[in-house]
């Protein structure tokens, strides 16, 4: 058991949707008390070839310097700051610029290869936040109720085939298609299937977690020419097990759930706003309206602004 | 009539549902504000008090009651009404999947569409949907009555042994062991009179298309 969310403002301005995503995930906590995590999107700022990475750096002595090396040496360092955490180690986020999307998988590797530091993610559109604890805690410590965008999508995890820290939180996200993400609840049962011909394509899986390889599976029909709607459409043929999930793109985002139905989805909209959730509850922080919609077993809902 | 209202908001469903149990020791009615799609509300209510919900609840409302009449003004989540033995769950709104799952006797009724597996595991009572249902409604069936006013989606009836589905609507498909049979004029006057109670306003019982078992023994693999 997983909880999900993920809301869209149709005006394409910018909102408080870290704040609506945390009411929305606080009403999901039930559903997952290890960790919990947020892709907020359109309020980066960020300049067309700029990047955010967030890195998890152990306390060590020289470490941090050590991580800053290897980023100046492909690319300057624009800006940054060190994020408290819990643990024996910190956050480091920093702002940099790459000529091609395609350099920054190759830097992130380069930056894994240290000893103790492991990068969280690196982004161009959309802010990624998870950590383990709740949300309430996990909201206060990184500011996430100031974060502001046009959608986001959020994830409290009942971790269930890996381990729990805050680099198997969700969500996820993928680096052959930039800024895509997800958070899922449930299971892939034929994960090596559906893993095996993206690793021959050339997707580098970095667990063996069920939701990594959603992401790398949505990311490789969207780079093939797929809408979002036809990659999810595709991924109830394709994926076996219980399962719904939703995913985030700088467009917007979209939810598949099984076709048995064996995991919950909801969904509600208003003139200004879309939003599915595992649960009513966790809708009816942002959607005033009774009028509440069931997603079918198979079905799959996309909303781009 | 003694009414009781108990406000929700600030508190969990343990602590509304132990209020509500003392209440209906001595009230007639109980009025739950704010309800908040709260999870479990409700749950295990032994005394034929009348229960109103004045908004959404979560999952499994109404659970494993016995005689209480429930009445939610907004959704309900997954499994209202699971395996309640006697009384009624009426759902103004829509309901999630599993929507009577399991009952012993009585009446859930949701106005609106409900999700998948309706009925699922039902032993006796009634099950009345004034909206569609999804996949594999009535699944497991043992027994009793499901009545669905608007369209049923894949494999209804799947793996039914005893019990009769009733649709209205469009019918995706049958699952196992589920057959049509002709719908009866003491069918047609058992439905009028069961819908009427719970003000469905039908033009032609007639119209119903009625699903039984093909067999009533347990059956295992094709």
């Amino acid at each position: 058991m997983c909880g999900i969310a993920g809301i869209v403002y149709k005006d394409k301005k910018l909102h408080n949707v870290g704040n609506d995503m945390t009411n929305m995930l606080h009403q999901l906590q039930h559903r997952g008390p290890d960790s919990a995590g947020y892709s907020i999107y359109g309020g980066t700022g960020l300049k067309e070839n700029e990047y955010i990475l967030k890195i998890q750096v152990k306390e060590q002595k020289n470490l941090l310097e050590e991580v800053k090396e290897t980023i100046n040496i492909k690319t300057p360092i624009k800006e940054d700051e060190v994020l408290d955490s819990v643990g024996d180690s910190f956050i480091y986020k920093c702002r940099i610029a790459l000529d091609e999307f395609s350099q920054l998988k190759p830097l992130i590797t380069k930056v894994d290869e240290l000893e103790n530091v492991i990068v969280i993610n690196g982004s161009h559109d959309f802010e990624m936040i998870k950590d383990v604890g709740s949300v309430l805690d996990i909201a206060e410590r990184y500011d996430v109720r100031n974060v502001k965008g046009t959608h986001a999508i959020g994830h409290t995890r009942f971790s269930t085939e890996s381990g729990v820290d805050r680099y198997h939180a969700h969500p996820f996200q993928t680096y052959i298609v930039r800024d895509i993400s997800v958070v899922h609840n449930g299971q892939i049962t034929n994960y090596w299937k559906v893993r095996d011909p993206l690793e021959r394509k050339g997707h580098v899986f970095e667990t063996f977690n069920d939701t990594e390889c959603l992401v790398h599976y949505i990311a490789d029909k969207l780079d093939t020419g797929y809408s979002l709607e036809e990659a999810l459409e595709q991924s109830v043929e394709d994926m076996d097990g219980p399962f719904s999930y939703i995913i985030g793109t700088p467009q917007g985002i979209g939810i598949a759930k099984d076709k048995l139905g064996l995991r919950p989805g909801v969904m509600a909209e208003t003139d200004d706003v879309f939003a599915i959730a595992s649960e009513e509850v966790s809708l009816r922080e942002v959607v005033d309206t009774h009028h509440v919609e069931q997603i079918s077993p198979g079905e799959v809902m996309v909303y781009e602004i | 009539m003694e009414i009781k209202e108990i406000n929700a908001e600030n508190l969990t469903p343990r602590e509304i549902n132990s209020q509500i149990k003392e209440a209906a020791k001595d009230y007639d009615k109980i009025l739950i504000k704010n309800p908040n799609a709260k999870h479990y509300l409700a749950a295990g209510v032994v005394d034929d008090t009348e229960i109103e919900f004045d908004g959404s609840v979560g999952y499994f409302a109404g659970t494993m009651c016995d005689g209480a009449k429930i009445k939610i003004n907004g959704n309900a989540g997954w499994f209202v009404g699971d395996n309640i033995t006697g009384g009624e769950v009426i759902v103004e709104g829509s309901a999630g999947d599993g929507a009577g799952q399991g009952i012993y006797d009585g009446t859930v009724v949701v106005k609106e569409s409900v999700g998948s597996r309706t009925g699922e595991i039902m032993k006796n009572g009634t099950i009345i949907i004034g909206g569609n249902s999804g996949f594999m409604t009535g699944i497991f069936m043992m027994g009793g009555r499901i009545i669905i006013l608007g369209d049923v989606g894949d494999d209804v009836a799947e793996s039914i042994i005893r019990g009769v589905v009733y649709v209205k609507g469009e019918i995706k498909s049958l699952g196992n062991n589920a057959k049509f049979d002709e719908l009866t004029f003491q069918d047609s006057l058992e439905l009028e009179e069961t819908l009427s109670k719970y003000e469905f306003d039908i033009d032609d019982y007639s119209k119903f298309k009625k699903i039984v078992p093909k067999s009533t023994r347990p059956f295992y693999g094709h």
